[in-house]
């Protein structure tokens, strides 16, 4: 089975590589790129643990084969925070209201729920539940994460800051 | 659970697709979002020799009013569907149904092509196409064709595309005068492929009759079904006079291969889905006659 | 209304505490947030291979040949091992945990001449990438003899098939109570007797991290290091130990992040050992990361069992006695041994009620299914059967089932109160105390007339709750004591070290939190490492709720030696008694006079470089050991769950309106962390009710082996949870008691009941586990044909 060139952006910087057709982005972010923030929690696309941001939209890594993001832009949660490791404001809303705990499926979340709330600025409770549908959490029972989402929508302005692609 | 290896094709045209599908047989596939593909192929439930990416073949995405119905590129996203006006406008039955597919996730990605080719019985387009009598567009090397949507689902994943067939398009009907839609669906959680699902369109007369009438049906058959049998009950009814209930359970009285699960029985499903198509006629209705 | 208190302090001359009880942010949050933590699978090494596990596909069949010569011949395949070659190496195999002369259940690494549930390991192939393990797994070719399998467990002591032919009618082993017969009188006598068969499904730990490790073997060193997500790196590195007959000393365990546990990750099983094994045999690391589906297929199941519960009462509803005749499932190849806990739920049974008389029988049955494995709550059945038969009591008695508890919960002032089963004395819980204080959460009274105009439209709404006490810290074998290590650096910076190790129940920030405390430092300046069993203390890991308590004994009993190192010398330096010295701020100040005082940084000068300016006596530097023993055999905690819902009795669907935890779990360190083990607990326990089934066909194939079907609750379904607090001290350090488990056992029962409630005007009882909307809409339509016909 041939491999494929693929070029992309990941976190801003430019990225070439030579993968097998079968290797999903997932894989190609954690084993090719060494950014192991991007986490497998099911494989096959419920869990959301593996959420990253291509071309700006949430998508799940584990559904996605490298070579069909081939010229994409990628941001993982490693890029995330600012280049100084200051917390973005939904990575700080989910701290202050206890918003993790084991962290496995908090990438997955941070990456949604960045890009949820850059397309829903000001969402209702109802809408903020089903937005976190997608991603499962074992540890928290969702109800810090809950608060951090409404949390982090209540500054609007600080967040897109960090949401823009 | 990783995938088996296969071959990566990328033509950059429908033509070139097909000519490509043709060659390599029944062990290529047509990929698109793959929301639905990626997980078979990672369980290694389905193993393919070759995947035929279709993300660079021109003309393949977006939405066009044209006369008398709205046209979508298979290509497009479920998201882009969501966030169009004009289908929020022509179609609300299909910008309603949008929503409720999986998570939003899962939408940024999957295709309307996709969903309808992979023809999942408890998916949410396919029951819209039936019910609104949508024209499904299919080239293959031998041509293009139209297969209406009644006809293009065969059974558990299977469809009347052959192996070198790939659907390119939707055509579907835009319904005018007093018309109103609903599509309700019960599951085991949000976002989980409905246990019992209908999608309701309906249209009324000046005097309150019903004119016009589609109830597509999801998760409660090998395909996605058309209640034909209620839908000619109600027909030229005063819609006002017509029993919730009796639509819904004349909507279960012919079902056949009802699935049944751990989640639900076919009795269950066969029990809530009468429930959900009589309150999902009522939305219907409701909407029609306040037009 | 309750015995609230303050935290009992530490020992005397304690600093103020600043930070227990302060809702502070954790300190594994940074990392965590940014992809910087370091799991399992993020572990490399150089030339790194990775394991898949060849699995049955059959419930229970003969091996009759394995060939793996195909596998062998795939580009990238370094080996395939099967039972001959890793199962041999095996010297010893025991957990600590459990020790080494309980009866043991049969667990070999891979299975040997049969397969006995589907999942079962068969061989190990290792390979250059996960992606070529996964294609020669499917090239490895096993020939098996199917046999009759063995799937009901409730059926499973009269089948014909043995699961292991060791144990007549599939029997894994019994105990039992005082003899049924003595508690005759009682039940023959009285006025009520109410009787149930509870069931409850299966369902399982589900962390979001999969089980997984990175062994590496060193063989000129004769060292193994591994990599685990694990509960308890002690434990993997003994059990490891005993298990390759390595010295302790050349294993070396370390994790730094773990994705969740819950019991799962407490104990290294069958797969585990096969790593180890086959880590010696190999020229490089091997990392094993267990997939979903192998997940939810071989790491374990728990719950599923019944009750036959029983309760007799006075003609005013109090409890003369309960029994219970307890069956569990415990799979092919439990772990750990399930005996002893299958007892204690029986004995757990009459709960924290007023119950002189009661007895139990516990009986653990295997099934060719997915062995048993622990689980948040093991004994949690104790409670859904006590707290669904209670309410079935009430709705026979025609009494509202909150009256029939406030006759028969305990509260503390009837302390101590011995169980009635011999399971130890209760002391420091307050039942009814936290169940009055739940119920007034909600304002009970309002909501039985709030359900009352509901009914009258055709609108049905319940309530339901759950009491119940529960042994945390447990102070036996591997859990007996924990130790700690402090270092002052130099600088004055703290480190702390303690076995711990973060799998989400923020143990980092709660180390950190209690040590900047107990020296009266910043906590800022004070960093703790954890989870490598080469430079951290023994210690018993992750489980029976006891992280916070036992640790918290551990930094108090060790910070003690430097406090008082630190208050000689600043006394000595400053010339100043011993006794008017405090540890505040970072300093020691003289009590009384502001100006006179000198930084920790100042001490830790004088202890490392000037041991000429140390009082006579005094040892120079500012680093100490110490180590915690329980003081109990262990510490009772409680709560009272109250939940609200709606039933929709067409559709079957259950809406969750309010959810209310009162809970006692003594002073809380940090009432986040308090709160989120509450939250995460309830929603699994949510779970459980209604959601959550790993299910078998009658072949013994599992079917819900992916997220698609085994159903996790999502951010939609779980309610907005409400805590109450009230903070009795236990009895051990700082009062403070376990609180990790605890949601999991309540909502359950809490859940059942209220849907039961709700369902109450059909004449239904709910008995059967999960509750599904196919299932309620079966009861609702069973008791109109019953009312009809």
């Amino acid at each position: 089975m041939p491999e494929v060139q693929i070029r992309v952006m990941v976190n801003g910087r430019p990225r070439t590589a030579t993968v097998p057709p079968r290797l999903t982005l997932a894989d190609f972010l954690r084993e090719h790129c060494r950014l192991t923030g991007t986490h497998l929690g099911c494989e096959h696309g419920v869990c959301g643990a593996c959420s990253v941001l291509l071309d700006g939209e949430a998508v799940r890594a584990c559904l996605v084969f490298a070579v069909q993001a081939d010229g994409a832009e990628i941001t993982t949660v490693e890029g995330i925070a600012a280049a100084d490791g200051e917390l973005s404001p939904v990575q700080a809303a989910f701290r202050e209201h206890h918003g993790l705990q084991c962290g496995f499926c908090t990438p997955g979340f941070v990456v949604s729920v960045t890009a949820f709330l850059r397309d829903n600025p000001d969402p209702t409770d109802e809408q903020i539940r089903d937005g976190l549908s997608g991603n499962l959490c074992r540890c928290t029972g969702y109800q810090g994460i809950i608060e951090a989402v409404r949390a982090a929508a209540e500054r609007p302005a600080e967040h897109t800051r960090t949401a823009g692609t | 659970m990783k995938p088996a290896a296969f071959d990566y094709h990328v033509p950059s045209t429908a033509a070139e697709a097909v000519s490509l599908l043709a060659e390599l047989g029944e062990d290529a596939k047509a990929i698109a979002g793959g929301q639905s593909l990626v997980p078979m192929l990672a369980l290694r439930l389905a193993v393919l020799e070759h995947l035929v990416d279709l993300r660079r073949v021109e003309g393949m995405r977006g939405i066009e009013r044209r006369d008398g119905s709205l046209w979508i590129g298979a290509g497009t996203t479920q998201a882009a569907i969501e966030r169009d006006a004009e289908v929020a406008s022509a179609v609300p039955l299909l910008a309603r149904a949008t929503p409720l597919i999986g998570h939003f996730q899962i939408r940024n990605r999957g295709t309307i092509g996709g969903s309808l080719a992979h023809a999942d019985s408890a998916a949410e387009y396919p029951a819209v196409a039936v019910a609104l009598d949508a024209r499904l567009e299919v080239l293959s090397p031998r041509g293009a064709r139209t297969v209406p949507a009644g006809e293009f689902f065969h059974g558990i994943y299977s469809t009347a595309l052959e192996a070198d067939e790939l659907l390119t398009g939707i055509d579907i009907p835009v319904w005018d005068g007093r018309c109103g839609f609903a599509i309700e669906e019960f599951a085991r959680r949000a976002g989980d492929f409905a246990i019992a699902g209908a999608a309701v369109a309906v249209q009324v007369d000046g005097d309150g009759k019903v004119s016009r009438c589609g109830i597509g049906l999801l998760g409660l058959g090998s395909t996605p079904l058309r209640a034909v049998k209620a839908e000619a009950a109600v027909l030229g009814s005063p819609a006002a006079d017509v029993a919730p209930a009796d639509v819904g359970d004349t909507a279960m009285a012919t079902l056949e291969s009802v699935p049944s699960d751990l989640h639900a029985s076919a009795d269950y499903r066969k029990h809530v889905g009468a429930v959900i198509v009589a309150r999902s006629w009522q939305r219907a209705v409701r909407e029609a006659t306040d037009a | 209304m309750s015995p609230l208190a303050q935290p009992n302090g530490t020992a005397t001359g304690a600093a103020a505490a600043r930070y227990s009880g302060a809702r502070v942010s954790r300190v594994e949050d940074a990392r965590l947030l940014t992809g910087r933590g370091t799991f399992v699978d993020d572990v490399v090494r150089p030339g790194m291979l990775h394991a898949c596990f060849v699995r049955s596909p059959l419930a229970r069949a003969r091996i009759l040949g394995i060939d793996a010569s195909e596998a062998l011949a795939l580009d990238g395949v370094h080996a395939v091992f099967t039972a001959e070659d890793l199962n041999p190496d095996v010297r010893e195999q025991w957990y600590t945990l459990t020790g080494k002369d309980v009866p043991d259940t049969p667990r070999p690494p891979l299975a040997e001449d049969e397969v006995r549930f589907v999942g079962d390991p068969v061989a190990l192939v290792v390979a250059e990438d996960r992606y070529i393990a996964e294609d020669a797994v499917e090239l490895v070719s096993v020939d098996y003899d199917p046999l009759p399998p063995v799937v009901d467990y409730v059926t499973a002591r009269d089948a014909e098939a043995l699961v292991h032919a060791g144990y007549p009618r599939n029997v894994a082993g019994e105990t039992a109570g005082r003899p049924a017969a003595e508690l005759d009188p009682i039940f023959d006598g009285a006025p009520v007797v109410v009787r149930e068969t509870i069931y409850q499904q299966a369902y399982a730990p589900v962390p979001m991290e999969t089980r997984g490790m990175v062994a590496e073997w060193s063989a000129p060193d004769g060292e193994l290091t591994i990599w685990a997500a694990t509960q308890s790196p002690h434990e993997v590195r003994l059990f490891c130990s005993r298990l390759l007959g390595l010295p302790e000393h050349r294993v070396r365990v370390v994790m730094r992040d773990t994705g969740g546990g819950f019991g799962q990750k407490v104990m290294p099983l069958r797969e585990d050992m096969c790593v180890m094994l086959a880590a010696r045999k190999l020229p490089a690391a091997v990392k094993w990361i267990e997939d979903r589906r192998e997940n939810l297929m071989s790491a374990g199941k728990s719950r599923h069992e019944h009750g036959d519960a029983r309760m007799a009462f006075d003609a005013d509803g109090t409890i003369l006695a309960a029994a219970m005749d307890f069956v569990q499932d415990v799979g092919a190849y439990p772990t750990p041994w399930p005996v002893g806990t299958a007892g204690v739920i029986g004995m757990l049974f009459p709960g924290p009620y007023r119950i002189a008389d009661a007895t139990f029988s516990s009986t653990c049955v295997f099934s060719n299914t997915t062995g048993r494995a622990a689980y948040r709550g093991p004994w949690q059945f104790e409670s859904v059967a006590r707290e669904v038969l209670l309410d079935i009591a009430a709705r026979r008695m025609g009494m509202d089932p909150a009256d029939l508890r406030r006759k028969n919960l305990l509260k503390f002032d009837d302390l101590p109160f011995s169980n009635p089963n011999g399971m130890g004395v209760y002391t420091d819980v307050t039942p009814l105390e936290t169940f009055e204080h739940g119920l007034t959460m909600l304002d009970y009274d309002a909501f039985r007339r709030e359900q009352k105009r509901a009914r009258e439209q055709g609108r049905f709404l319940g309530v339901g709750t759950c009491s119940y006490v529960e042994p945390t810290t447990a102070g036996m074998n591997l859990l007996s004591t924990e130790g700690a290590t402090i270092r002052i650096e130099p600088s004055g910076k703290v480190n702390v070290y303690v076995s711990g190790g973060s799998s989400g129940n923020s143990i980092e920030t709660t180390v950190v939190q209690l040590t900047a405390d107990a020296l009266g430092v910043d906590i800022a300046d004070v960093n703790t490492v954890q989870g490598d069993t080469a430079v951290t203390p023994f210690g018993g890991g992750t489980s029976g709720s006891r992280s916070g308590s036992m640790t918290a004994g551990a930094v108090a009993e060790t910070a003690s030696v430097l406090r008082e190192r630190m208050t000689a010398i600043a006394a000595h330096c400053l010339e100043a008694a011993v006794g008017d010295i405090d540890l505040i701020g970072g300093r020691a100040a003289v009590r009384g006079v502001p100006s006179a005082g000198m930084s920790v940084a100042e001490i830790a000068q004088i202890a490392y470089f000037q041991p000429d300016a140390l009082p006579p006596g005094t040892p120079p530097g500012l680093e100490a050991s110490g180590r915690y023993r329980a003081r109990e055999p262990m510490i009772w905690t409680n709560a009272t769950h109250v939940c609200t819902c709606e039933v929709d009795p067409v559709t079957g669907a259950v809406t969750i309106l309010r959810y209310i935890v009162s809970e006692d779990c003594g002073p809380m360190i940090n009432p986040n962390v308090v709160e989120g083990q509450i939250a995460g607990g309830t929603v699994q326990g949510i779970g459980g009710a209604l959601y959550e089934h790993l299910a078998y066909d009658e072949d013994g194939n599992p079917v819900t082996t992916t997220f698609m079907d085994y159903l996790l609750p999502t951010a939609v379904e779980v309610p907005a949870i409400e805590y109450g607090h009230l903070e009795t001290p236990g009895p051990g350090e700082g009062g403070y008691k376990g609180v990790g488990e605890g949601g999991a056992i309540g909502a359950p029962p809490a859940v059942v009941n209220a849907v039961a409630d709700a369902l109450a005007p059909f004449g239904v009882e709910i008995t059967r586990l999960p509750i599904t909307p196919e299932s309620i809409v079966a009861l609702v339509r069973g008791a109109q044909r019953t009312v009809t016909g």
